[in-house]
């Protein structure tokens, strides 16, 4: 952890009533990943496109087979405002849904919103219950039967949605922003929402004080069998991730390595991915540098659009 | 003849309870107290019997050892929802051992952000790092965590229930640290987000469900001016985009008198938790329950 965004995490969490009082420092990487990643950037000018032909290409260029597989779609859910972009798109969700059907799969949603308590409120505003298939197979992961998981950064344990953890597939549907405490919200941090509120409360405030990086990097240890795909058609710049601006970047972005994909994101917000602290306390999870990502379909540079930055985290800047 | 609103949702909650006793947040699911707490408020008027009393037995097995209850078997872990636990101590009026644990775990519990070092930075640094004043101290979801509007609705609650029974000062105190907490911490637009009424400087905007609890947990306070929370809970429940929201509005709003109609017999959704909370919300419904102590 630099002192920059330890100093950044105590007082922006501190403000907010979340001091970061015993939190956990991100240990690096050791045995990094081997290999090459591929991700695949795929351009969608607006949600009207026909965003499962584009989802299936990514899919197809990341070789991902999920015939027979359950596959849990996690979007990012959070609270509903009309005026900014601070959810996944409704109609990428829909285009997933149905890409992965279309492949064989068993489809289930799944979501923890992190502030609202009420996901079915949140979903019905944010126009997910208009999905045909919602009600059958929405899964509040707040309120799911959970599992115990043995050791979670300093705790013995952490208590999982069953939904989550006996899925075959765990899909970050992700919205590219910008995130005051973490510097990006992306498909790693994401995974915030498979944490029951049940047992963790509204916010999780126990990933707070266990630590924001530290608590990224464990789920992303924890699931291991995922897809990223991150809806960065109209993201958010500036004070994200609830409260920022939209930022149209149009395009989704997909892989199996949800690190790749996070770094990639981030190179097109104009971020230097290795200067996000869970990113680069991922090393061992996967690959963020740009050489050794096998980039499919646009090149960055094709796409890149700097996202703006608050001033907090004005030295990521690439 | 039609079966009624709060006859449809009683059903429901019958219909679904588990063999353990149990309710979970949906039907077949494991059981949980939240869930099943409110199930057995709504059913309070069949307590005594088998099956409301399997719900209720089950309830006092999941105390621990330093008074706390978990949240369900499985889970271990000390959880807010003790103060569910002992406002139904309350209601049942069984004041025992099990009953003086939980209240003792609870006075023992508090948010992380109060802590004395905390309050001697905010001292001598004139800067208060949340934002709040730390001298009043609300509840945490679970321990070493940040006090929340919710979790210190429902502690109040359960305290102002229990208070008759407890000598001393120390519950008098607690409640007006919850409530200075709850008080200091509303939102601009007269209710209350889930913690803050600013982040970084950016006012956020009320949300049913913390303006309901927060409101119930105030109940009672004579002192505060609570004119614009009620009206902009009344304005929350009018919206009506939150199935949980409402049905926490409902019960909170007839708790401070307001005369929100009688309920169409609209069947309730598959959410275990909401139906218990609309049948205790209802015209007909157990909402008085949730009064403080007279």
């Amino acid at each position: 952890m630099t002192s920059n965004s330890s100093r950044r995490e105590f007082w922006g969490l501190a403000a907010t009533g979340i001091a970061a009082a015993g939190c956990t420092f991100v240990k690096k990487a050791e045995l990094p990943k081997q290999g090459k990643s591929v991700v695949a950037v795929v351009k969608a000018a607006s949600y009207s496109e026909d965003l499962t032909q584009k989802i299936l290409q990514g899919i197809r260029e990341c070789g991902l087979d999920v015939k027979g597989k359950t596959v849990l779609l996690k979007p990012n859910l959070v609270e509903f405002d009309k005026d900014t972009a601070i959810n996944t798109e409704v109609a990428v969700v829909a285009a997933a849904w149905g890409a992965f059907q279309s492949l064989g799969a068993t489809v289930l949603i799944g979501e923890g919103p992190g502030h609202r308590r009420d996901a079915f409120g949140i979903a019905e505003e944010a126009g997910y219950r208009g999905l045909s298939k919602f009600e059958a197979s929405f899964v509040d992961l707040n309120r799911d039967d959970v599992t115990s998981v043995a050791k979670f950064a300093e705790h013995k344990e952490i208590y999982l949605p069953n939904t989550a953890l006996g899925a075959d597939l765990v899909v970050s549907l992700a919205k590219m922003k910008t995130h005051h405490w973490a510097g990006a919200t992306l498909s790693m941090k994401n995974f915030f929402g498979l944490v029951p509120g049940s047992v963790y409360g509204w916010p999780k405030n126990f990933l707070h004080h266990t630590g924001i990086p530290v608590s990224i990097i464990e789920l992303n240890r924890i699931f291991r069998k995922t897809f990223a795909i991150v809806d960065g058609i109209v993201g958010m710049e500036g004070n994200g991730p609830i409260q920022g601006t939209p930022k149209k970047a149009g395009v989704l972005v997909m892989g199996t390595d949800n690190i790749a994909v996070d770094a990639t994101c981030c190179r097109i917000m104009g971020i230097d991915p290795l200067k996000v602290e869970y990113i680069l306390g991922a090393k061992s999870l996967g690959i963020a540098e740009e050489s050794r990502i096998e980039q499919r379909g646009e090149t960055i540079a094709s796409v890149q659009t700097n996202f703006e930055l608050i001033k907090e985290f004005a030295h990521l800047r690439i | 003849m039609l079966e009624s609103y709060l006859g449809r949702r009683l059903r429901l909650l019958k219909e679904s309870q588990n063999s353990d006793g149990g309710w979970g947040y949906f039907p077949g699911k494991r059981s949980w107290l939240e869930p099943t707490a409110y199930a057995l408020l709504a059913q309070h008027q069949d307590a005594g019997t088998a099956t409301w009393d399997k719900g209720w037995n089950l309830m006092r097995q999941w105390q621990r050892e330093d008074g706390a209850w978990r949240p369900t078997s499985c889970v271990e872990d000390a959880h807010w929802t003790t103060a569910l636990a002992i406002t139904l101590h309350c209601v049942r009026g069984v004041y025992d051992g099990h009953f003086r644990n939980g209240v003792d775990w609870l006075l023992d519990s508090a948010g992380a952000e109060g802590k004395l070092l905390d309050r001697m930075i905010s001292y001598v640094t004139k800067i208060s790092p949340t934002g709040h004043d730390l001298r009043y101290r609300g509840w945490p979801w679970r321990p070493g965590t940040a006090s929340w509007i919710e979790p210190t609705a429902h502690s109040l609650v359960a305290l102002k229930k229990a208070a008759p029974q407890i000598p001393g000062a120390l519950v008098k105190r607690r409640i007006i640290l919850g409530e200075g907490m709850i008080l200091r911490r509303r939102c601009t637009d007269g209710g209350w987000n889930y913690g803050s009424k600013e982040a970084l400087g950016v006012q956020l905007p009320s949300y049913p469900e913390t303006t309901a609890l927060a409101l119930l947990g105030l109940q009672g306070n004579r002192d505060a001016e609570l004119g614009p929370a009620l009206a902009r809970a009344k304005r929350l429940y009018d919206d009506g985009q939150s199935p949980l929201g409402s049905a926490l509005l409902k019960v909170s709003l007839r708790t401070y008198g307001l005369n929100l109609g009688t309920e169409s017999p609209k069947d309730p959704g598959r959410d275990l938790l909401v139906a218990g909370i609309e049948a205790i919300g209802c015209s007909e419904g157990s909402f008085s329950l949730l009064r403080p102590a007279a």
